[in-house]
């Protein structure tokens, strides 16, 4: 994440799909006030969307812990963190995942990486999932 | 858009019939909320003998992974049955989520209802 001063949001939600929608509009208008390109809004409502599915989906639905998603704005610059406090994975499982098998294992993880400019997952066994994602301004 | 009675996306979902196919017409958000409307619908047709699917995005503001894995379970059902099932969609920021899974080589994609029109006749 860059070091630059941020201004900070959080947004605890849920494990339950009808919210994805609400960090989804969150994440657009703060990105719209950092006057990111309407295409790159799309980009980071795709990306985000993948990520707080897939934190509900390793969670389960319902009367589970809360999501937690942090929105960080800086100069040229968002950082949007999922943390779930699901069982946790191997992030090796998904990092390592390419093209060429998305038809068998889901279009998320990669239509992630593909949009944004760096993305990182913290996860072990036991222990929940931290998915961060960093998008700048005038990447495109 | 999100339904601020209930919570959650709002996906409308009308079925018609368009040249001997049967037409799915979506309006709204596809998501992990909504995207069971459009399974349900699919699951349907195919199970009252519709094997000739279209789906509509023009009125889609928003589709992600979960309603792309909605599209690719319904092809491979109706196809299946020797079926097929299109996408009539001209919106760039749609269109660049089936580029980068690389499903412009998967579905049939009309740019409009009218280029699907002379697709039938043409057959």
């Amino acid at each position: 994440m860059p070091q630059e001063e941020t201004t900070e949001f959080e947004l605890e939600m849920p494990a339950q799909a009808k919210y994805v929608g609400l960090a989804r509009l969150l994440a657009s208008s703060i990105a719209r006030r950092l006057r990111f390109s309407e295409e790159s809004i799309d980009d980071l409502k795709i990306a985000i969307s993948e990520m707080c599915t897939n934190a509900i989906v390793h969670t389960g639905n319902g009367d589970k812990p809360p999501i937690l998603v942090r929105y960080l704005a800086g100069d040229g610059f968002i950082t949007i963190e999922v943390r779930d406090r699901g069982p946790g994975f191997d992030p090796a499982c998904v990092l390592d995942r390419e093209r060429g098998d998305l038809l068998g294992k889901g279009f998320g993880i990669p239509l992630i990486r593909s949009l944004v400019d760096v993305f990182e997952c913290d996860s072990s066994p036991g222990s929940g999932t931290v998915v961060s994602i960093t998008k700048f301004v005038d990447a495109g | 858009m999100i339904d601020e009675e209930k919570g959650g996306t709002v996906l409308d979902v009308a079925v018609e019939s368009f040249g001997g196919r049967h037409l799915i017409a979506l309006s709204g958000e596809v998501d992990v909320y909504s995207a069971h409307k459009l399974r349900e619908t699919i699951k349907d047709l195919v199970e009252e003998g519709h094997y000739n699917i279209v789906v509509d995005l023009e009125k889609v503001a928003f589709l992600d992974s979960t309603g792309l894995g909605v599209l690719v379970g319904g092809l491979k059902r109706v196809r299946h049955h020797g079926g097929e099932l299109g996408i009539i969609c001209n919106q760039e920021k749609i269109l660049r989520i089936f580029r980068i899974t690389g499903l412009t080589k998967v579905f049939p994609i009309y740019p409009s209802r009218e280029d699907l029109h002379a697709k039938v006749e043409e057959a």
